[in-house]
């Protein structure tokens, strides 16, 4: 019935059959179950474009010659190919295929499970889906392609970090960003640091040392559930990046070519009509003037983006290797700003001992190189001097003559018109105050695999993975002298990175019975990280010994030169995984692990178990269903997962200060710390129509984080024996969402195959307690209007900002002629997407593939401090419209005379609520945006025609972020500032949104 | 098979293996209790930090009590010109400050010293906790000093209970310094004085005499047997520049230079351009720097010195960044290395009035010229400053009126309200001879304004001019027009989290927790 319903559908959207050729083939195509025919079947002439397909009575006519190989395939039915003879008449009985249901995937610790047995919410994004749009971070291309994933990219540009939180924020204490785990081996993702409301700069972080092009396929397994055999490193989610690796036969060698160039999407909207009366900084005059008005897009240039990655890959039986060379050559959309990056790539494996040994080694290395990364916030950013600029001035004069020569110090000298905490000249910054962050990353690693039965197998890893990360910015003499001293100041630091993992897995698969199987696990692992191990100085506003000299010699004796050490931490575990089916249908997986922690060491809590049960049943094997449900399977899952303490709380030593004395310790000892405890319940149905041709998934999760290890700063009234902090246990946040993977193929024809899927995502944070103190309050970060806090019965990114005082008729209350506001910031909604839907389509016809990714994030708040300042500047085009209608119209009353309020003066009423500290509630907006996030067009080259050594070759469009449908924000809300936990959601001076646009050329020989 | 096992079993070994968790969860950059034993640094490595935070920084002392007692003023409009300059409350940082990085390690460093029986050690934090809260208290009157560190919400001390406990474990402290003169564990750990014991016992007992005088209006009884018995005491008294209480600096520059000369943000007061300009006090060369705009100086231009009214009203920082900056020497982290907490002048300025009190041991009366001048002579003689001779004598000059060359008409202007000279006047009243000793006193405190703003709120001298702006408001309490700010408020974070405690601290204070309430030795009542 459902066969011919596609058929119809099939000839409804006119698809026609092809050519004709010297020899006309007929037949009949049959379902080998019932012997029902077959319509909508295709039928292709392999290596060529002719194809036709059966009729609603499984036939079909189609002209070919003798030797050609005609293709049968149909969904859900195992293709077929036939060599054409002598006779003219072909009947085909088609198979239903199972394999296309016994798809195999790769889960927590590298082990392959079929996907039909797993009882939790796995889901993969495969290679060509990450690198379509060539992103530098292949994380970035994630987004919208999974549900329950929430992506931000930094607004630093190349090279820059993302933040990756899945299923909601679950700790108080940590930025809860999953584990990632490279061919079942976790990596180090040390972040750099990260900017706030007063400045700073993206340190990036682990993920852009991989080549995107290396990668085969990402698994996301998005609950502990799926992760609770990666321990509390996995509590937040596990991203499995399965790398790629040679395969035996012919040498393949690949070389894809990407070129794209980047342009800024929006900028705030500014005036350049109005400037400042005389030498104020603000642009306040009433007076309009014929005013420059292109430097700040002059600013902004057109960034490069040049990506070439070469494979070559091949092997024979017993070895298969893969070697890749990636290079990234990239400048961004502001002066000076450059990334460049090489990745080398190789792996190889070879079996040993009757086929019985596998062994596999792997190495990554990448080095990476970014000048010019550029900062957020208030301090010592370029965007600042830029956007505020007053009108009437010349910018000119302070472009081309960012420095001037100073003859009372023989030295170039800055060139600014004012003396400003928040401003420099911003091709000051860009030329004079250099900042390079640099990496040189190693990755290796050895897996030995032994199937020691055709049942039992046993595998040892080990890896391990280096970095060396450098950050310097050198601010030459009379650079900002709030931050800088008038002779330099110097910013250095150096660290590494060190991650050494080891595990052994014996596994065990059988069948216990005619109807039983059994899958196995047993192992431990040990995992040693250090982090921040290096050194670092910063003499700020201490002063260098000789101007512009950036070197250790040059320090005063009032400079510290610090050790740092971001923490070291081993954890150990054992752990089983059980899994046990009963006729394919009905999956029972049991998981256990006892974890031990270092952090937890003095405490006797150190070694902590927790266990995982989920079931699957394959109800469309159970029962029969409707011939239309092709597949249909609900799982369960419960997992504990416990989440150890940071590094070094526990018991806190004394530190060195800068005056030589010991700093003594003030934060209390914990030795009753107890790990956190995150319980997860997640329930789940998917189910599989027509053939496959829709797919419906559909996940409820309930995750209840207690025990949260909160730190508690001590008032001086109850300082507990000369302490200013302690830590404890309390604490409970849940998080509870849906999410929803819809897809389907609503047309495929021999020629057409449109591939569509929806993701949607919803997720609701609550912090039901905070600990004993029913008021507490968690501070993620605030500055003047805007704060970020967490309160018992509130959510993570909630945000307070001051609001207008209102009257009961709702107007704003006036005293002496300006708008008062409330003395304290008060709630007005939550940065997160109230829910989230990706549509990602994928369009071929014949040669062509066309890629169309929609991404669109509804409800939510966000909060811009840069509208704000630019306000309080008198530079926003909002603060010249009101000026030029003789002032800002409002609904307001006067405190003490209670006569109504009108209109209020431009100036007035701007520089009230605007400004660093004004009515928050002015500069809130909503985050509901919808982009067009990727766009991509191939053309798959007829290469026979070529005459070349080319086995295929794609040439392809690519576009990425390229304009938004619908956005209230005058900024890109999806872009973060910092992608730690704090900060989130604000725009202070942040870099503008950019998409880009390019080229794309794959060749594989 | 049987090597599978032993794999096996190996991973389960190790697994279990935690004695290296310790050692890994501490970080190698850090110095615990252990490591510090040798040279004793266990116990005395922490003062420095401690001493190195008694003066605050630019928020919680610059914007605070140094504007309030008129020594320094901003160019800098912070928050629209709406903050702590102007009466309205921004900054509130002390409170913690000396809490956390005073109160906290010296409760603990005492447990420390008392386990190891360094009984001078245990004395020398506990002067340092008087030295911080007796700071702290002339911010907010009750303060958790004899309560401190409860686990429960601790009950703040009205003042008088407060006074009363600084006097009796000064006591305590100055007896242990001086059984202890030849002690010589101090010395690793002490920039101060080299670890003489016997000075510290002179500052303690000279610190007796400062809160003594404090008191003198308000618990005259209480005042004249601590000020009799710190004039008494064989511990002496800090009578020669050589005896200064200095706090290291600790190689740091002088934290004003760096918001005068980096941040551009502080600069002379006009007061002190009106008082040290109207009495030609040579001192004003090495407290400032001269003007380079001579056109803002046309009133005086043979002193080339501008500063700024306090709570001036302000359109844009640009504006006064060219007035009298401080002394450049101030910048050199290499020729200004300390910062005095307490030096002879102030003695001898205590003195002249407890001889104007008639405290025994003071001299009486008829000594006061003597005090007084000794202190002016002092304080020149530490500034390096010449012509005292002159000074002293000087019957005539008096301060002069301030113009703000900047602002349009009379804004930020004023009249100068002091009609007292320097030269003592023997034959004049008690009143105008306490004008005279604090007015100097309020001149040579310089650097270190603590005690000038609680002068100034005791005896009304000297006679400061109120604020431009007065932005006061009863978000924190209104200063009535003509008046000055009283207190700090208590801080938020206790008026949230301790607010039963709060409550109660604030029916010590004896009125509302604001700004205009004043505090127990605050009594408003005639000086004599």
């Amino acid at each position: 019935m459902f066969k011919k319903l596609i058929f119809f559908l099939v000839l409804a959207l006119g698809i026609q059959p092809l050519l004709a050729q010297n020899k006309t083939l007929t037949g009949v195509v049959t379902d080998a179950t019932d012997g029902s025919p077959l319509p909508g079947v295709n039928i292709l002439v392999q290596g060529s474009t002719v194809g036709t397909q059966t009729d609603f009575d499984g036939n079909y006519t189609i002209e070919a010659s003798s030797g050609d190989v005609l293709v049968f395939s149909f969904i859900g039915m195992k293709s077929q190919s036939i060599t054409v003879g002598a006779s003219n008449t072909i009947n085909v009985s088609m198979e239903g295929d199972a394999e296309q249901l016994g798809e195999v995937v790769v889960t927590a610790l590298g082990i392959k499970r079929q996907a039909k047995a797993l009882t939790y919410s796995q889901q993969s994004v495969q290679s060509d889906e990450l690198t379509k749009t060539r992103d530098p971070n292949f994380m970035n291309s994630i987004a919208g392609k999974a549900a329950g994933v929430e992506i931000k990219k930094s607004t630093s540009g190349a090279g820059g970090s993302t933040q990756i939180v899945l299923r909601g924020n679950k700790s108080l204490s940590g930025d809860s960003s999953p584990l990632f785990v490279i061919d079942g081996i976790p990596m180090a993702n040390n972040k750099g640091s990260q900017p706030g409301m007063w400045g700073g700069t993206d340190g990036g972080d682990g993920l852009s040392a991989i080549n995107p092009d290396d990668i085969a396929s990402i698994s996301i397994l998005k609950g502990s559930n799926a992760a609770v055999l990666y321990g509390s490193q996995g509590a937040n989610g596990v991203v499995l990046i399965t790398t790629k690796q040679g395969v035996s036969g012919k040498t393949t060698v690949t070389f894809n070519s990407g070129y794209t160039f980047e342009h800024f999407l929006e900028l705030p909207d500014l005036q350049f009509k109005y400037g400042a009366i005389g030498s104020a900084k603000e642009s306040w005059s009433t007076t309009p003037g014929d005013y420059q008005d292109n430097y700040v897009e002059e600013f902004f240039q057109t960034g490069h983006n040049f990506n070439n990655t070469l494979t070559v890959s091949g092997g024979n039986d017993k070895t298969t290797a893969y070697f890749s060379y990636g290079n990234t050559t990239a400048s961004g959309i502001t002066p000076e700003n450059k990334y460049q990056k090489n990745n080398f790539t190789f792996k190889q494996s070879t079996k040993m001992f009757n086929d019985k040994v596998t062994i596999t080694s792997n190495v990554i290395m990448a080095i990476e190189e970014t000048k010019n990364r550029l900062p957020s916030g208030y301090y010592l950013n370029p965007l600042t001097g830029l956007y505020m600029f007053p009108r009437n001035r010349n910018f000119y004069d302070f472009k081309n003559n960012y420095q001037v020569f100073n003859e009372d110090r023989n030295l170039y000298a800055q060139n600014w018109f004012v003396s400003d905490h928040h401003q420099s000249n911003p091709y000051w910054i860009i030329n004079k105050q250099p900042r390079t962050d640099n990496s040189k990353r190693i990755i290796g690693s050895l897996n030995i695999a032994y199937d020691i039965t055709e049942e039992l197998a046993f595998q040892v890893r080990g890896n391990y993975d280096y970095a060396v990360k450098e950050y310097e910015q050198q601010h030459a003499a009379t650079s900002n002298s709030t931050n800088v001293h008038p002779k330099g100041a110097w910013d250095y630091r150096k660290y590494d990175d060190k991650l050494a993992y080891t595990d052994a897995i014996l596994s065990y698969n059988t069948d216990l019975s005619e109807a039983i199987s059994f899958n196995g696990v047993l192992g431990g692992s040990y995992q040693k990280t250090i982090y921040g191990d290096g050194v670092s100085v910063n003499t700020g506003t201490d002063g260098l010994l000789y101007p512009n000299q950036y070197l250790f010699q040059n320090l005063p004796n009032n400079v510290q030169v610090q050790s740092t050490y971001g923490g070291s931490v081993i954890k150990q575990g054992v752990f089983a995984n059980v899994q046990l089916g009963y006729k394919e249908m009905l999956f029972l997986d049991l998981a256990g692990r006892n974890d031990w922690a270092s952090t937890l060491a003095l405490t006797g809590n150190d070694s902590y178990f927790y266990p995982s049960v989920g079931v699957t049943a394959i109800v469309s094997d159970m029962f029969t269903l409707p011939e239309s449900i092709s597949f249909g399977k609900l799982r369960a899952s419960y997992t504990q997962v416990g989440n150890e303490v940071p590094f070094n709380r526990i018991n806190p030593q004394n530190s060195i200060s800068v005056n030589g004395g010991v700093n003594r310790n003030t934060v209390k000892p914990f030795f009753d710390a107890k790990p956190e405890i995150i319980t997860s319940w997640e329930f789940g149905t998917d189910w599989r129509f027509f053939q496959n041709r829709l797919a419906f998934d559909f996940t409820y999760y309930n995750i209840i984080s207690n025990d949260q290890f909160i730190e508690i700063p001590l008032l001086q009234s109850e300082s507990e024996g000369g302490f200013t902090t302690k830590f404890i246990n309390a604490g409970e946040v849940t998080n509870k969402g849906v999410e929803i993977t819809l897809s389907a193929t609503p047309v495929r024809t021999d020629n057409v195959e449109w591939v569509t899927a929806f993701n949607f995502t919803k997720n609701v944070n609550e912090i039901v307690d905070l600990g004993p103190d029913e008021d507490k309050e968690i501070n993620l970060g605030s500055s003047e209007g805007y704060t970020s806090k967490l309160k018992k019965g509130g959510s993570f990114n909630d945000i307070y900002v001051r609001k207008f005082v209102r009257d009961e008729q709702g107007r704003i209350v006036f005293d002496a002629g300006k708008p008062t506001r409330t003395p304290l910031a008060e709630y007005v909604g939550n940065l997160d997407p109230e829910w989230s839907l990706g549509w990602n389509n994928n369009l071929s016809y014949k040669r062509f593939n066309l890629g169309v990714q929609i991404n669109g994030k509804f409800g939510g708040k966000v909060f811009s401090q840069t509208e704000s300042m630019l306000d309080g500047a008198g530079v926003s085009q909002r603060s010249a419209d009101a000026r030029d209608a003789g002032g800002v119209t409002v609904n307001g009353v006067d405190k003490t005379s209670g006569n109504a309020i009108t209109t209020v003066g431009a100036e007035t009423w701007y520089r009230a609520i605007g400004d660093r500290n004004g009515v928050g509630e002015a500069y809130v907006y909503d985050r509901t945006n919808i982009r067009l996030s990727q766009l991509s067009l191939g053309y798959n080259i007829d290469v026979d025609k070529l005459g070349l050594p080319i086995k295929s070759a794609t040439l392809s469009f690519i576009g990425n972020n390229l304009f938004f449908i619908s956005k209230e924000a005058p900024f890109d809300p999806e872009l973060a500032m910092s992608t730690s936990r704090n900060s989130q959601g604000l725009d202070n001076f942040n870099l503008p949104s950019t998409g880009t646009y390019g080229f794309n050329l794959k060749v594989t020989f | 098979m049987k090597k599978l096992i032993y794999l096996i079993t190996m991973v389960f070994a190790f697994s279990a293996c935690t004695k290296d968790f310790e050692e890994t969860n501490t970080n190698p950059y850090q110095l615990s209790g252990e490591s510090l034993q040798e040279d004793f640094n266990h116990v005395g490595a922490f003062y420095p930090s401690m001493l190195s935070q008694i003066f605050g920084n630019q928020i919680d002392h610059n914007l605070t009590n140094v504007t309030f007692s008129q020594h320094l003023a901003t160019p800098t409009p912070f928050v629209g010109g709406v903050n702590n300059t102007t009466f309205y409350i921004r900054w509130n940082g002390y409170w913690a400050r000396e809490y956390d990085n005073v109160m906290a390690p010296a409760d603990q460093v005492i447990e420390i010293a008392k386990e190891g029986g360094y009984t001078v050690f245990v004395e020398w934090a506990n002067l340092i906790k008087i030295i911080s809260m007796s700071r702290v208290t002339t911010y907010y009157g009750p303060i958790i000093y004899t309560n401190y560190g409860s686990t429960e919400n601790a009950l703040y001390d009205d003042e008088e209970t407060l006074y009363t406990a600084f006097f009796a474990d000064l006591d305590r402290i100055i007896a242990e310094f001086k059984a202890n003169t030849d002690y010589a564990g101090l010395k690793n750990f002490d920039a101060s004085y080299d670890g003489d014991v016997s000075k510290w016992a002179r500052y303690a007992n000279s610190l007796r005499l400062q809160l003594a005088m404090r008191i003198s209006k308000v618990a005259p009884a209480m005042a004249k047997a601590e000020g009799e018995k710190a004039l008494a005491d064989s511990a002496g008294l800090i009578e020669s520049n050589d005896d200064n209480f200095n706090i290291s600096l600790y190689g740091a520059k002088f934290h004003p230079a760096q918001i005068a000369f980096e941040w551009g943000d502080t600069r002379m007061s006009a007061t002190m351009e009106s008082i040290l300009i109207g009495y030609k006090d040579a001192r004003i060369e090495k407290f400032f720097s001269p003007v380079e705009d001579m056109s803002l100086v046309s009133d005086h231009p043979d002193w080339p010195y501008k500063g700024i009214r306090n709570g001036a009203e302000i359109v844009a920082k640009d504006d006064r960044l060219g007035f009298s900056t401080l002394n450049p020497d101030f910048n050199e982290p290499a020729k200004v290395t300390k910062r005095k907490v307490m030096s002879a002048d102030e003695v001898h300025f205590l003195k002249a009035e407890a001889a104007l009190r008639e405290w025994a041991g003071s001299g009486g009366a008829a000594m006061a010229k003597t005090h007084y001048e000794a202190g002016v002579r002092a304080s020149f003689a530490l500034w390096g400053a010449g012509g005292v001779e002159d000074y002293l004598a000087d019957n005539t000059s008096l301060p002069i009126d301030y113009n703000d060359p900047v602002a349009p008409g009379t804004v930020n202007d004023f009249t100068n309200q002091i009609t007292n000279t320097v030269a003592w006047d023997e034959s004049a009243s008690n009143e105008v001879k306490l004008e005279k000793i604090i007015t100097q006193k309020w001149i040579a405190a310089y650097t270190n304004e603590m005690e000038a703003w609680v002068d100034y709120r005791r005896t009304g001298y000297p006679k400061l001019p109120p604020v431009y702006q007065n932005s006061s408001n009863s978000d924190w309490g209104v200063v009535p027009e003509g008046e000055s700010i009283k207190r700090m408020p208590f801080v938020q974070t206790e008026r949230e989290g301790n607010a039963a405690g709060v409550a109660d601290a604030t029916q010590k204070l004896g009125g509302p927790d604001e700004i205009n309430t004043r505090l127990w030795w605050d009594t408003g009542a005639p000086n004599f």
